[in-house]
């Protein structure tokens, strides 16, 4: 087997602007925020998202205007409320959407795992999520019975960035015992082309091989793999940390404005030098530890 | 308003005379203060309140949990509430829910929105135009499904004359017709919101081309009120019943058992 333990810089280092990207992560779970901020430090723009409920990572992107498309179920920032960079940037018309409801998404990833290039779903008869797109959704009888169905595109992405829990240096990503499973990662891992991960901690592989059924994200599929803890922040891990209230609060509170939400991503994304220097400016580890939640896995 | 019980508590009695025996409900997790109270809060004291009640055999799926313990509600929703809430599954991912749904294994569900039309269409998605919304919203989660695929989806929102509007600006979810078509001819089965349950009256689409009409006005509220508080005129009916109040069982139960600390019927 390959090492395929990397830094961010050489993980990320080939994405370009104009890229598609698959991001991970559902609400305030596991979003790959970390390597949002690299992307943004990095001056990587013109992006198409695909994502499931995305909260933080797309609002980051939308407030450096990195965003040129958007694919999804939810773009919001769950408790916190409304996306405001995402939905100050679609208002101006910066951001092209494209909305899917969730069998739709589902079907799209399913397809992109099969090398389909769709497959169909029942739901959206009169929609406007179907109306509104014509090239993405389209209407056909089923060959079989049939019946009339709607055709999803396939998720197809130049990249797929997800954060997960632990994994080892080979790419095999875990999960804990107890987590919430409320999201379609394992679903994005399947579907993507060039999949780089972002996980809490790198353990052995011996202990990763231990259990293999609790390998969600196999390293067959990985192309890197990079150890980021506390990436996810401002946002949770589940059965790792809690989000980061008071520091969501700001957020919200700074991105109420462009020239706020620029200054937020100065200081947090732009001058940061790497994500240690991020974590030392919201007080070193010590102040985000505070966010740590009892654990129950099979690693310690 | 009867002084004898708050309005949540109402519409939490009324949620719960919804649920039937061995239903299985859907319920988001998200957003917070009055849209939480729509959303989750009720719904969730309602499902328990039939649990309690006439209905043993209901259950939910609450963020991707089947069948989760509605037994207490902690005060602050963080990820970690929800990550070590009990339930019987948590379906190894969100594909699961959405083949139920397509396969209409759910009886009921619970939405809300900023915009719903006569006919029940619903808007989660933008106001104004779609490429440059005047408000861009969240998007559309499961809506459309639980509207394509749920037997008697519940609908729940505060009347209001810019969300009860004559069309919505976008048709996030279809209801039982849109643009002369009904949702048969637009391709769909069965299903669309049974009910829309609101701080005023219960309307309901028991009417001949099935748009919307006036069920019961809360007690105190008057029609005149409640068609002020619409941006269209639904089917009225001869009769105007007045929605009941919770009996002090259902009250009991309410105050003392489901939410003592009024976390879910707090705004």
């Amino acid at each position: 087997m390959k090492s395929k333990l990397f830094s961010l810089d050489d993980a990320l280092a080939p994405i370009r602007s104009g890229s598609s990207i698959s991001l991970g992560g559902s609400l305030l779970r596991r979003p790959p925020n970390a390597a949002v901020r690299w992307l943004i430090k990095n001056n990587v723009r013109d992006l198409t998202l695909l994502t499931w409920a995305a909260t933080t990572a797309i609002d980051l992107l939308a407030a450096a205007g990195a965003v040129k498309r958007y694919e999804g179920i939810y773009a919001g920032l769950f408790n916190f409320g409304l996306a405001p960079n995402f939905r100050r940037r679609v208002q101006e018309g910066a951001i092209e959407v494209r909305d899917f409801s969730e069998t739709a998404m589902v079907a799209r990833l399913r397809a992109a795992s099969q090398g389909l290039p769709s497959l169909p779903i029942k739901t959206l008869f009169g929609s406007d999520i179907a109306l509104k797109n014509p090239e993405q959704i389209k209407e056909y009888a089923c060959p079989i019975s049939g019946e009339q169905l709607l055709a999803v595109a396939a998720a197809r992405s130049d990249f797929t960035i997800l954060h997960g829990y632990v994994g080892d240096e080979f790419g095999n990503v875990q999960w804990p015992l107890v987590r919430d499973s409320d999201d379609v990662d394992q679903m994005m891992a399947a579907a993507s082309s060039r999949l780089i991960v972002t996980v809490e901690k790198i353990v052995p592989h011996e202990v990763i091989s231990r259990r293999p059924a609790l390998t969600y994200i196999p390293g067959q599929m990985v192309e890197a793999i990079v150890e980021i803890p506390y990436g996810a922040h401002p946002a949770a891990v589940d059965g790792f940390y809690d989000e980061d209230q008071a520091h969501l609060e700001a957020y919200v509170e700074a991105s109420q404005t462009d020239q706020g939400a620029s200054a937020y991503l100065d200081r947090y994304a732009r001058q940061a030098l790497d994500h240690s220097d991020y974590l030392r400016l919201l007080g070193g580890l010590a102040a985000v530890e505070k966010l740590t939640v009892e654990r129950e896995d099979t690693w310690q | 308003m009867n002084a004898h019980h708050t309005p949540n508590e109402l519409l939490t009695s009324q949620v719960a005379r919804v649920i039937l025996d061995d239903d299985l409900a859907f319920v988001g997790v998200g957003t917070n203060g009055r849209a939480f109270t729509l959303a989750v809060g009720i719904p969730l004291a309602g499902l328990r309140l039939a649990q309690m009640l006439h209905a043993p055999g209901a259950s939910g799926y609450w963020g991707n949990l089947l069948e989760p313990d509605l037994s207490s509600f902690p005060e602050h929703l963080k990820q970690d509430s929800l990550t070590r809430w009990k339930a019987a599954a948590s379906p190894v991912d969100v594909g699961y829910k959405c083949d139920m749904l397509a396969r209409r294994g759910f009886d009921v569900s619970f939405d809300s929105g900023a915009q719903i039309d006569r006919y029940g269409n619903l808007n989660i998605t933008a106001i104004g135009d779609y490429a440059r919304p005047k408000v861009r919203l969240v998007g559309c989660l499961a809506q459309p499904e639980h509207f394509a695929f749920v037997r008697r989806p519940i609908v729940m929102m505060d009347l209001d004359r810019r969300s009860f509007v004559e069309k919505v600006d976008f048709v996030t979810s279809v209801g039982h017709a849109r643009d002369g078509r009904t949702r048969q001819e637009w391709g769909l089965g069965e299903g669309g919101p049974h009910v829309v349950i609101t701080n005023k009256a219960i309307l309901d689409f028991d009417t001949p081309d099935r748009s919307m009409r006036l069920r019961s006005l809360h007690d105190g509220v008057s029609l005149e009120e409640v068609l002020d508080s619409m941006g269209f005129r639904p089917t009225i009916p001869d009769y105007i019943a007045i929605t009941p109040a919770p009996t002090s069982r259902e009250l009991q139960l309410i105050r003392q058992e489901i939410d003592p600390d009024r976390v879910l019927l707090k705004v």
